[in-house]
């Protein structure tokens, strides 16, 4: 195992050097790679493996479609599409990207993402959600985040609610009891990156990486955390961890001892104390208070895991961010780097760590120098004369279109039926709202939202779902009702495909549209709302493309 | 420790080595280049007849008469020898007695006497011999067929079926799922086939929600709504990767079929003779609707039956559960025989694994995949057979023993696929249908 990863590392840095060779050798006669802006270093790094055309960049509307579902969480109003397609600054796509980072909205988006990452469905709690949009709104950095979720003091308002990330999965989940091994797999599987379950009981058996002091040395971490009960908000209490956790393989039947360790990091000794030692703070029966122990195993890992030594910590968010951009992981899938899963692109993935870690951590800027690279901007269309299948996804060379979640669902279809600034207007109505959603949308508790899995629920759920169908029918000034008061078809048509669809239609569309039109004449507003349904309805409205 | 059983294989099957560059999670396309076909085409929409489903390359291969399967699936491991390979009055054989059946000499236990009078329409295999003994590792494995790792995830049996089979004229989906609890569209049944694949779920059998249209629209304008929104995706395909637009397509062509067929899930319209004959209790019901989904044309139904696994108090266990499966099973045979469907319906029962011969300390009997039996009709295979045998004292497989792999090559004969010939084709990458050490078990075919 240890032998195989100095391996890597050495082979890492041959790569690297290479890399770096290549870059200078491009770079010659101008600024050194290094001092080139991110972007255009991995743009560098990608189109050096295209083997084979890539795809033109996208047109301006599909862009603004992509980067405001990205960014914002929604599909840009018409007149935001008007405005951008009006703009004829060359810099408009560098200075949209700026403006949707810059957006209130972009921090409730941020939050919404993190939210569906984090807790997989699993529940949800008003603390956590202010911790989480308050962080996201200040940019606190992906480290400092990650520390206040393992060993938040209940004492500091502002980071306790990050305490949720643990104690909702020291809850029992329905009729199940506490799934422990579950959370232990959590923490290395959204923190690190590595999936450590197949390793509880031997060591996994495909992944030759992940022996079984993988997860036996996060559990020594977190095993301990229990549920604060003498608090009304989630906080942990953690009880002292005496000795080392002793394991057997279910193979090789040798007891065995582990104390604290990070997936292919050092191993933390466990103090040894006296009974009377093992609490900093004693507990306090009357009260409920839990003690805090001297040796806390959550401040220790809280110390250890989300820091610029641990690799794992900045490469499991880079390939996150980047499957979040780019519909797709370096590392795929994302919960399983280890050495035989190498990356599509080892040299990017080393890039994007180390720059992310140079960064602080800062997921905001990150995101900005990723949308505008060109493999973001590329047209989710496969090149003209070549065969759908011969350009690999992970090449990069044509963009991946990725599922929507449930909250984008929410707000782009309020968005593209008018309704959204009137559905808004009482948080817990729109919360009902996007809890009605999510029903339809949403993948069950603990299922990862990563793959695109279109359903016949949420097929039946806009055919049949009375509160979508009336939002398409004239009210209020919604888009029926706009779309109503224009008496030219042609102009009708255009502005319904703005609105939903956020670009203009073709000669043909407009064409098949209108005479839809005229053949219902009498009742047009009805017909006018089947249209915007069937746009709605779409792949097109379906996926950000 | 808690939960030692956490352990998922299916979870463990992702790529240990990544196949040209692609996602595991890659949808195979049926009938692609890698079949010869040159690429049928795949939007799912208004399939008229089997064409646009059909893998090319098995076209020919499939009889005219369409094949259907209903696979019973008793969740926690039924008892061989409290079902089809009792041993009355040996060390391990338990208080219940054998009984005889419709074929002579041959006997199953006395816990399933309406099944003994359909065993001239069954075929049983006592010989199975598989290699897991843990139910979280054991589903999966055997619904997928077990497989040799190839570095992805291979489909449910379900999702095999509905991928090379599609779903028929009726365009009802190919793989529905008829279980106790909550229902869904489960799309990790698929594998490597992709989301499209997945079973329709209907919890308690129960249809989805949202399934009635709304009274303002007529059928007109619902047929042109649609219309439209296949306009609008056709215009989207161009240039694009099929996936996505097909999966899109497909789910609303699915929702639209199944609107139609309300009276699938109206339980208050079944015949009451029916309601009695198949049972009152859940599994009865479920078996009963089962047998409508496939009078109605779906091409694959499984159904669920939970509770087991009787590590504790196994005779009691199996006395409540047994007849529970007994009755609606026998009815449900009785049904397609009368109806001339079993000619073409492949029927399964079985668990991911038997039962321990031993009595432990709790009177249960543990998880033990050495020695079990599997109980089939239909579609091909022999009538009122039994095929291999177990040791005296039920420990052990005397004759030769067959593993999941077996039996997977034997329902792909069943269903008219030569499963040493066709292959999947994960984007370029064949991949057999099941695995290569095994073949069909000559002996259950008729």
């Amino acid at each position: 195992m240890r032998r195989c990863s100095r391996l890597t590392d050495s082979l890492l840095a041959i790569t690297l050097a290479v890399a770096a060779c290549c870059c200078s050798l491009l770079a010659t006669g101008t600024a050194r790679a290094a001092d080139l802006p991110l972007h255009q270093r991995i743009d560098t790094l990608i189109e050096a493996r295209h083997q084979g055309p890539a795809s033109e960049l996208t047109t301006d509307a599909e862009f603004l479609r992509r980067a405001s579902l990205d960014l914002l969480g929604r599909i840009p109003r018409a007149d935001e599409v008007r405005e951008f397609l009006a703009d004829r600054s060359a810099e408009k796509r560098a200075q949209a990207i700026d403006r949707l980072l810059a957006s209130p909205e972009h921090p409730a988006r941020m939050a919404d993402f993190l939210h569906v990452m984090l807790m997989e469905r699993q529940g949800d709690a008003p603390e956590w959600r202010k911790y989480l949009a308050d962080s996201v709104a200040a940019n606190k950095p992906w480290d400092k985040m990650v520390r206040d979720m393992i060993h938040a003091d209940p004492a500091d308002e502002s980071v306790r609610g990050a305490a949720f990330f643990f104690t909702k999965r020291l809850e029992n989940y329905g009729q199940n009891p506490v799934d422990v091994p579950g959370m232990v797999r959590d923490v290395g599987r959204l923190f690190l990156g590595v999936d450590v379950q197949c390793a509880q009981c031997h060591d996994h058996l495909f992944v030759k990486d992940y022996t079984q002091d993988y997860y036996q040395g996060l559990f020594a971490f977190v095993g301990q955390a229990q549920i604060r009960r003498d608090l009304k908000f989630p906080a942990l209490a953690e009880a002292p961890l005496k000795k080392k956790v002793e394991f057997t393989s279910v193979f090789v039947k040798e007891p065995r001892a582990i104390g604290p360790k990070l997936p292919g990091g050092k191993e933390f000794d466990v103090p040894e104390m006296k009974p009377d030692e093992q609490f900093q703070v004693p507990p306090d029966r009357k009260t409920n208070f839990p003690g805090v122990p001297r040796f806390s195993t959550l401040k220790l890992l809280a110390e250890q895991l989300p820091t610029a030594e641990n690799r794992a910590f900045a490469r499991n968010m880079v390939n996150r961010l980047w499957w979040f951009a780019m519909g797709r992981g370096l590392v795929h899938p994302l919960d399983l780097h280890h050495s035989e899963n190498p990356p599509s692109h080892p040299e990017l993935l080393d890039l994007l760590a180390a720059e992310f870690t140079a960064h602080h951590f800062d997921v905001r800027w990150l995101l900005g120098e990723l949308t505008r690279t060109r493999a973001y901007q590329r047209s989710s269309r496969i090149p003209e004369g070549v065969a759908a299948d011969s350009v690999p996804e992970d090449s990069y060379r044509t963009a991946l279109e990725k599922p929507l979640s449930s909250e984008q669902w929410t707000a782009s279809v309020a968005e593209a039926a008018g309704v959204a600034a009137r559905e808004r207007q009482s948080v817990e109505a729109w919360e009902k709202l996007r809890e009605r959603f999510a029903k339809a949308f949403a993948n069950p508790p603990k299922e990862p939202e990563t793959e695109f899995a279109p359903s016949v629920k949420a097929a039946l759920f806009l055919m049949n779902d009375p509160v979508v169908l009336g939002w398409f029918q004239p009210a209020n000034g919604n888009l029926a009702e706009r779309l109503a008061g224009i008496p030219e078809s042609e102009r009708a048509v255009d502005e319904l495909y703005l609105a939903v669809l956020s670009r203009t239609p073709d000669a043909d569309e407009r064409l098949e549209a209108v005479q839809m039109l005229a053949k219902h004449a009498d009742k047009r507003s009805a017909a006018l709302g089947r249209l915007a349904w069937a746009l709605l309805t779409s792949t097109e409205f379906s996926v950000n493309h | 420790m808690t939960s030692p059983h956490l352990c998922r294989p299916w979870e463990h099957a992702w790529s240990r080595r990544r196949f040209l560059g692609t996602a595991a999670t890659a949808a195979a396309v049926v009938g692609s280049g890698g079949l010869g076909s040159g690429g049928s085409s795949l939007n799912g929409n208004g399939s008229a007849g089997l064409g646009p489903w059909l893998n090319p390359a098995i076209a020919g291969q499939v009889e005219q008469k369409r094949k259907q399967v209903v696979f019973i699936w008793l969740d926690g491991g039924m008892s061989q020898l409290e079902s089809w390979d009792p041993k009355p009055g040996t060390l391990f054989g338990g208080p219940f007695r054998a009984i005889p059946t419709s074929v002579p000499g041959v006997h199953v236990s006395e816990l399933l006497p309406k099944s003994a009078r359909q065993m001239h329409h069954l075929a049983v295999v006592r010989s199975i011999c598989t290699k897991d003994n843990s139910h979280s590792a054991g589903v999966a494995r055997i619904q997928r067929g077990d497989p040799k790792n190839r570095g992805v995830t291979y489909p449910y049996f379900g999702s095999a079926v509905a991928n090379l089979l599609g779903p028929g004229p009726t365009n009802l989906p190919p793989y529905v799922w008829i279980k106790p609890g909550s229902g869904g569209f489960i799309h990790q049944d698929a594998g490597f086939l992709g989301p499209k694949f997945g079973a329709l779920a209907f919890g308690d059998g129960k249809p989805p929600e949202n399934m009635l249209r709304p009274e303002m629209l007529s059928d007109a304008d619902d047929d042109e709504r649609n219309a439209l929104r296949a306009a609008a995706n056709r215009r989207y395909a161009n240039r694009r990767r099929p996936t996505v637009n097909d999966a899109s397509s497909y789910v609303y062509d699915t929702a639209r079929t199944l609107m139609k067929r309300q009276d699938l899930f109206d339980t208050s319209k079944f015949d009451p003779k029916d309601v009695e004959r198949y049972g009152t209790h859940e599994l009865g019901r479920h078996m009963l609707q089962a047998r409508k989904m496939l009078e109605a044309g779906v091409t694959f139904v499984k159904v669920n039956s939970y509770g087991w696994d009787t590590h504790g108090d196994n005779f009691n266990g199996h006395l409540s559960l047994a007849c529970r499966f007994d009755q609606p099973f026998a009815a449900l045979i009785e049904d397609l025989a009368a109806r001339e469907m079993l000619d073409h319906t492949l029927v399964i029962a079985m668990s991911e694994f038997g039962r321990t011969p031993r009595i432990n300390g709790h009177v249960g009997r543990d998880h033990w995949p050495e020695a079990w039996s599997v109980a089939m009709a239909g579609c091909g295979l022999k009538r009122g057979a039994v095929i291999g045998e177990t040791n005296d004292v039920g420990t052990w497989v005397k004759s030769r023993e067959f593993d999941i792999g077996h039996l997977f090559h034997t329902w792909f004969r069943c269903l008219g696929i030569d499963s040493k010939k066709v292959e999947y084709d994960n984007k370029g990458q064949p991949l057999p249908l099941a695995h290569d050490d095994c073949e069909v078990i000559q002996e259950v075919i008729a």
